[in-house]
């Protein structure tokens, strides 16, 4: 038993989960034939039928009846602020299983030519009353009991009245904002606190101008949208949600990851000495002090981030995307760039930080702009 | 019809039904669930607590009146016959009076209306009057006047005799049902008692309400309604004047604690079950004629915890042991509430909230607990390294070093340093080394160089003390011990070699005998010389001591000097001596160096010091690391300021601040963290790498478990509570010199001789009868006058003459006696400091019977009348009374012979023997009582008075001291004392 727990603190240790989570992602979700092909050899398609779901709701709840046995996984499982994050988890993965389940459904239907499931005549008409309003307010009233009987059980998560002389520790935001919080171990509070939120917002609300696959609307697909797909569940699954449930079950005082299993202690001291792309360069590489006019300090890091954002679309809608870019236009094009690449740069981020204890690529403190 | 319907209808509407019937019964368990509080369950059972109660309560109240019932109720029959009787008689007057009454209304009626015409008329006439035109006959205006005011006259009488006649009837009325009427009150005034309970009980009891107020019961406490006027509800009381700081804002206390202890204030509960039980001590606290009256102070001023709580976990109640604590997790799923910042006190520690208000008394009543913990830290020393704001210390707790040399050597010095406890196992001095963080050789090594070095600070000019003087100064041991018994030393002293010997309890009263070391092992300390200086003028040696001067002869202390010499310690001499190491010193001195300059110039530095630089300088670290100057005046460390945490406002702490290090099973509270503390200081470096500069350094006193306990209940009344200025217990005290007075009582220890205040006069032990021992100084403010008593102090002489124990020379300054004799005035209600002389008049017949009284009494079978020797021998010689018109306060005198044994229990003085008026008046009461006394006539306030106006005459000298010295120095103590002697009432 100690095995397995020392085991699952093992691998939920954000460097090793994260990359697991993030290489195993497009072979579960594959973007192109290659990882569809391999999809196909190693069968993880077969996660998306019956038998897939109950595998996946066994071994989920396997880890949670492990964890509500051990005296330090039991606290913070059973605090009421985290019992609906369990039951985020089992919803999240039991929609994206659904989502799935219907998607390979419909593709092979799609693949022998006939219409998806989904299909009606469109001259079927369906009555707002009673079958669209009826169904809503019997799925409100069973929703509603199901919400008071939760709150008589287990009762809204409010402690006792606060102590002004002691800040609680960890302090964690609530779970909409966990995966922010957790963004801000790697990036500075302007970017991971404004920018990426309104990147978020905004990308979110630019998703329809973006995707003008005409395919996949109303029924569901996978294949006929698998790129957008892929690209969608990674930000939302392994950057937002994962980000999450790390926040909640992963990180204790101070900040500190700390396994499952392992004992939340206040006074776990880890080695953080983090070090700037500048620095790098100029100190480490070049063996000369930092230069004191900020634009030659931080002109590597303008090179590279320039190049990521500006110069890399550039370069390759000339090259390699040039169909891309010639099917969505200009507009559309650097649009889907500026948020893809942001979006992309938060997994790169963190494994600059991970590997080479990176800082900031720009840093310039004195005018608080650091990426 | 499913054509059009994409779902079936029935179906749905099955589902709809079933939803929503869940939905209501979901609903009404929510009402339920919320309206469903714990406190109500024992508000619920109360009420059956109560019913009983007061069910039994009526049974005894009518059991009380059973007999005298019987009379009254007899009598109320027979009222109640006669007025049947007079049934047809009422009825006709009853039916008189509706009439009468119809007439008097008609009658007032009639006059109103005509009243009313009249004014009118008034104003008519006098216009009338004032603007005659041609042609108007004045006397006929007047007479239409006049006639109106007649008609009004005419009516007002009818309406009075109307009147009249209606209150006739109505007081026949009355009459009739006066008897009774009389009858009924006069029985109900009996069962009143019995009355009130039942109205009570009426209340409360469904079984006796009538059908209407049973459902009215039930109503009021539904749910929403329940806004109105409920039965079970909290109760709450808010305190305006007690705060609870939540740091941006003070808010006044809530307590809503009655809610469930329901019979808190309530003597009939006290054998209940909680939350029923009744408060113990109501005398003192909750009722209104209490000092600690419920609406001024509620329950979280004395008990902390959360006030505006209503259930069992959230009020944040504290178990007192682990296994209360398993026993509340058990039966009410009880947790700690980890974020409020002051749970409950422990039961044991309630003492802790008593000090916020009574923070300037020396000893606080009915709080020992607290009391004990003031005490001890006061004695320790505790403020010589922790401020502590509120007990600011007015000395430090050690002796003076400034001249050790000249009272130990070296070698003593050292060897006393590393463990005091082997020369006197109770010592106040605590262990610095030998503990849990200190013992390894290397940190012996270590230690022994500090204590060599610093040994060596204090001697630097030299050892002076010197033993070849000591036959000069050495007298008879056996009269020393003698002297060592009697003269007053045990009031403050004992001399005890045996460690298993002392008192088992550590309570107030024990610690009185400690207030000076423990005399033994002088001879293996110090020099007889010494010893002999220090008996006859401590001050010389050290300016500050408490010790006072007890105005020994030279004979006298070369006598005590040979008792107190002859203990003495032979294993503490042949312990080898503390030895210095080179290698240590210079490792130890390369340490602190570290830490002041970088490594190359500490090691030069180092490379610059000779021998003689490095012990000093060491020795100066160590004095600093040790923080000596906490407790002990050392030259050269006069101003340096106390090394340890300040504890002002210790029991306000956070529990995170605290640092339980690597001692994981202790329990995450306050108060075991102290506790744990106290026990052994040392044990939080546990575990700990740490170098020895950085290691924790609280010496050690080992304490006994309740002498902590009383220490961290002390602790934890230094908190940041706030109360309002109102309800300090000092604003009852309008004299600031009260409470200094009384803290300087407990500084020097008079009640280690005296009893003050019903406490202390420990040494009376020591005595065959209190008559021997100091006084009891009871109704001190009101018996003696001021300035006689300061002049006492300054230079005390024999008031008892067959007293051994003399009162000694102590040393204070002029504002200090003044305190203290204020704060004997105070306590007995005495307000003045100066008064006019008492005059008397010796030609008045008080006096003369006065005179008369004292012959017959022969008071000076015992006492002194100046120089002139009582007739009886030693053991019953009693004050002089020529002092008593300089010492005495009249009115006093009169209380004393009055009654002697209420002031001074055990006294042999006996109350004057008073004639009463039948004794005077008997056949030769002239001759047997004088002409004088049989005119007073057996007054006794008149006999008393002129006794006392005798004895303010008498003449002679006031201060005998000499004679009765060169008495007893010729005779000695050796009189008989018998034992039965003390009952003889003669």
């Amino acid at each position: 038993m100690s095995y397995i727990k020392n085991l699952f603190d093992f691998l939920s240790a954000p460097t090793i989960s994260f990359t697991l989570l993030t290489v195993a992602f497009p072979f579960i979700f594959p973007p192109s034939d290659w990882f569809d092909k391999k999809n196909k050899q190693w069968g993880i398609y077969k996660l998306w039928t019956n038998k897939g779901a109950f595998w996946i709701f066994m071994s989920i709840t396997f880890f949670f009846v492990i964890g509500y046995f051990d005296p330090y996984f039991n606290l913070t499982m059973t605090k009421p602020d985290n019992i609906p994050i369990i039951l985020m988890i089992y919803s999240m993965i039991f929609v994206v299983w659904l989502g799935m389940k219907q998607a390979y459904i419909n593709d092979a239907r799609l693949d022998r030519g006939e219409k998806p499931e989904e299909w009606n005549d469109p001259d079927d008409k369906v009555l707002v009353w009673p079958d669209l309003v009826y169904i809503e307010l019997i799925a409100l009233i069973l929703f509603m009991v199901l919400l008071i009987v939760w709150s008589i059980l287990i009762g809204a998560p409010l402690e006792e009245p606060a102590n002004p002389a002691s800040t609680p520790n960890p302090s964690k935001a609530p779970w909409y904002f966990l995966g922010l919080q957790e963004m801000l171990v790697y990036f500075d509070p302007w970017i991971a606190g404004i920018i990426f939120p309104i990147f978020i917002i905004v990308g979110m609300m630019a998703i329809p101008y973006m995707d003008i696959n005409k395919k996949g609307a109303g029924y569901y697909s996978f294949k006929e949208r698998r790129v957008g797909f892929f690209i969608f569940m990674y930000g939302w699954f392994v950057l937002w949600v994962f980000l999450i449930v790390v926040g909640t079950f992963f990180r204790g005082p101070n900040w500190n990851f700390f396994g499952p299993f392992e004992w939340w202690d206040p006074h776990k001291v880890v080695p953080l000495s983090n070090v700037n792309l500048s620095e790098y360069v100029w100190v480490k590489l070049l063996n000369k002090g930092l230069p004191t006019s900020i634009l030659a300090r931080e002109a590597v890091g303008f090179v590279t981030v320039i190049g990521y954002l500006f110069v890399m679309p550039l370069l390759l809608a000339k090259t390699k995307l040039k169909s891309l870019f010639e099917h969505y236009g200009p507009v559309r094009y650097s649009t889907l760039m500026l948020f893809g690449l942001t979006m992309f740069a938060l997994p790169i981020k963190m494994y600059l930080r991970w590997l080479f204890n990176l800082k900031y690529i720009i840093a310039i403190p004195e005018w608080f702009f650091n990426i | 019809m499913n054509d059009e319907r994409y779902w079936n209808i029935n179906q749905l509407n099955k589902w709809f039904a079933i939803s929503s019937i869940i939905f209501m019964v979901s609903i009404i368990w929510m009402f339920i669930d919320d309206n469903d509080d714990d406190f109500k369950v024992y508000q619920r059972k109360f009420r059956q607590l109560e019913i009983e109660n007061e069910e039994k309560k009526l049974i005894a109240e009518l059991e009380a009146v059973k007999d005298e019932r019987v009379g009254y109720e007899e009598k109320l029959t027979g009222a109640q016959t006669s007025f049947e009787a007079k049934q047809s008689q009422l009825l006709d007057a009853e039916r008189l009076l509706v009439e009468s009454q119809a007439k008097f209304y008609k009658a007032n009626m009639n006059f109103l209306n005509q009243k009313s015409i009249l004014d009118a008329e008034k104003f008519n006439y006098e216009t009338a009057m004032l603007h005659l035109h041609e042609g108007d006959d004045p006397a006929e205006i007047e007479q239409t006047y006049q006639v109106v005011i007649d008609k009004v006259y005419t009516l007002r009488l009818i309406k009075e005799e109307k009147e009249a006649v209606m209150l006739a009837i109505e007081d026949q009325i009355k009459e009739i049902k006066f008897e009774t009427k009389i009858a009924e009150d006069e029985l109900n005034s009996v069962l009143k008692a019995a009355n009130l309970v039942d109205r009570k009980l009426k209340l409360i009891d469904r079984r006796k309400m009538s059908l209407a107020n049973k459902i009215g019961d039930i109503v009021r406490d539904l749910p929403i309604l329940d806004f109105m006027a409920p039965y079970f509800k909290v109760e709450q009381v808010v305190l305006p004047n007690i705060k609870y700081n939540v740091n941006f804002a003070s808010v006044p206390e809530v307590d809503r604690c009655k809610s469930c202890h329901l019979g808190i204030d309530n003597p009939d509960y006290k054998n209940a079950e909680q939350p029923f039980t009744t408060h113990p001590n109501l005398d003192l606290y909750l009722t209104s004629s209490s000092k600690h009256t419920y609406e001024d102070f509620g329950c979280t001023s004395c008990h902390a915890g959360r006030g505006r709580g209503t259930d069992f976990t959230s009020v944040t109640h504290t178990p007192s042991s682990p296994e209360q604590r398993a026993e509340w997790e058990e039966k009410y799923g009880w947790h700690e509430m980890h974020h409020w910042l002051k749970p409950m006190l422990p039961v044991n520690y309630t003492e802790a909230s008593c000090f916020k208000c009574h923070q300037d008394e020396a000893n606080i009543t009915h709080a020992d607990k607290l009391t004990m913990g003031l005490t001890l830290i006061e004695k320790n020393g505790c403020n010589g390294c922790h401020t502590i704001k509120p007990l600011e210390s007015r000395r430090k707790a050690g002796p003076d070093l400034a001249r050790i040399n000249e009272k130990v050597d070296r070698k003593w010095v050292a060897k006393w340093i590393k463990d005091p406890k082997s020369f006197r196992h109770n010592t106040r001095m605590p262990s610095f080394f030998g503990q849990s963080n200190n013992s390894e050789p290397d940190d012996i090594k270590r230690n022994d160089t500090e204590i060599y070095t610093i040994a060596e600070y204090l001697f630097q000019d030299g050892e002076k003390m010197s033993r070849k003087n000591d036959r000069k100064y050495l007298g008879n041991a056996e009269k020393g011990q003698e002297i060592f018994d009697v003269v007053g030393c045990r009031g403050c002293h004992i001399i005890e070699p045996d460690p298993n010997n002392l008192p088992e309890d550590h309570n107030l009263t024990n610690l009185l005998k400690e207030h000076g070391p423990n005399l033994i092992n002088l001879g293996s300390k110090t020099s007889a010389q010494w010893v002999y200086d220090w008996l006859k003028d401590p001050n010389e040696y050290w300016h500050d001591t408490r010790m006072p001067n007890l105005r020994l002869s030279d004979e006298e202390a070369k006598n005590l000097t040979a008792y107190l010499m002859s203990f003495t310690n032979p294993e503490f001499e042949e312990a080898e001596s503390i030895q210095m190491s080179d290698e240590a010193l210079d490792k130890i001195a390369l340490g602190w160096l570290r830490k002041m300059y970088p490594e190359m110039e500490a090691k030069s530095r180092l490379g610059k010091m000779d021998l003689d630089n490095k012990i000093d300088y060491v020795a100066d670290k160590s004095i600093r690391y040790y923080g000596c100057f906490g407790c002990h005046n050392i030259p050269g460390y006069e101003k340096d300021k106390p090394i340890g945490t300040e504890l002002t406002f210790e029991g306000s702490k956070p529990i995170n601040k605290l640092d339980f290090g690597y001692i994981h099973d202790l329990e995450k509270t306050n108060y075991a963290w102290f506790t744990q503390k106290l026990e052994n200081p040392r044990i939080f470096d546990k575990g700990k790498a740490s170098p020895p500069e950085d290691k924790l350094r609280m010496p050690n006193f080992n304490f006994s478990p309740e002498e902590i306990e009383a220490l961290v209940t002390t602790i934890l009344s230094f908190s940041e509570d706030e109360v309002g200025e109102n309800l300090l217990a000092s604003n009852y005290v309008r004299d600031d010199m009260v409470y200094e007075g009384r803290k300087l009582i407990k500084e020097y220890n008079c009640q280690g001789c005296h009893i003050i205040d019903g406490f202390g006069g420990q040494i009376a032990e020591n005595y065959s009868s209190p008559e021997y021992a100091p006084p009891n100084l009871n109704t001190e403010g009101a018996k003696v006058q001021p300035d006689w008593l300061f002049n006492f102090f300054l230079e005390p002489s024999i008031i008892r003459p067959n007293l051994q124990v003399r009162m000694p020379t102590f040393k204070l300054t002029d504002e200090e006696w003044n305190a203290i004799i204020r704060s004997f005035q105070y306590y007995d209600n005495q307000p003045l400091a100066f008064e006019s002389d008492f005059h008397v008049n010796t030609s008045t017949t008080k006096y003369r019977a006065g005179k008369k009284l004292e012959e017959l009494g022969a008071c000076n079978n015992c006492h002194f009348y100046g120089k002139e020797f009582p007739k009886q021998g030693a053991q019953t010689w009693a004050p002089n009374l020529a002092l008593t018109k300089e010492r005495l306060q009249p009115k006093w005198v009169i209380d004393w012979m009055e009654d002697p044994q209420s002031i001074m229990p055990g006294t042999k003085m006996p109350a004057p023997f008073l004639p009463d008026k039948e004794l005077l008046n008997t056949p030769g009461a002239v001759s047997d009582w004088g002409e004088h006394v049989v005119k007073v006539g057996g007054d006794r306030e008149t006999m008393l008075e002129g006794l006392r106006d005798y004895i303010y005459s008498i003449k002679g000298k006031t201060d005998i001291t000499n004679e009765i010295q060169q008495y007893f120095e010729k005779n000695g103590y050796e009189f008989e004392f018998d034992e039965e002697d003390e009952d003889e009432d003669w």
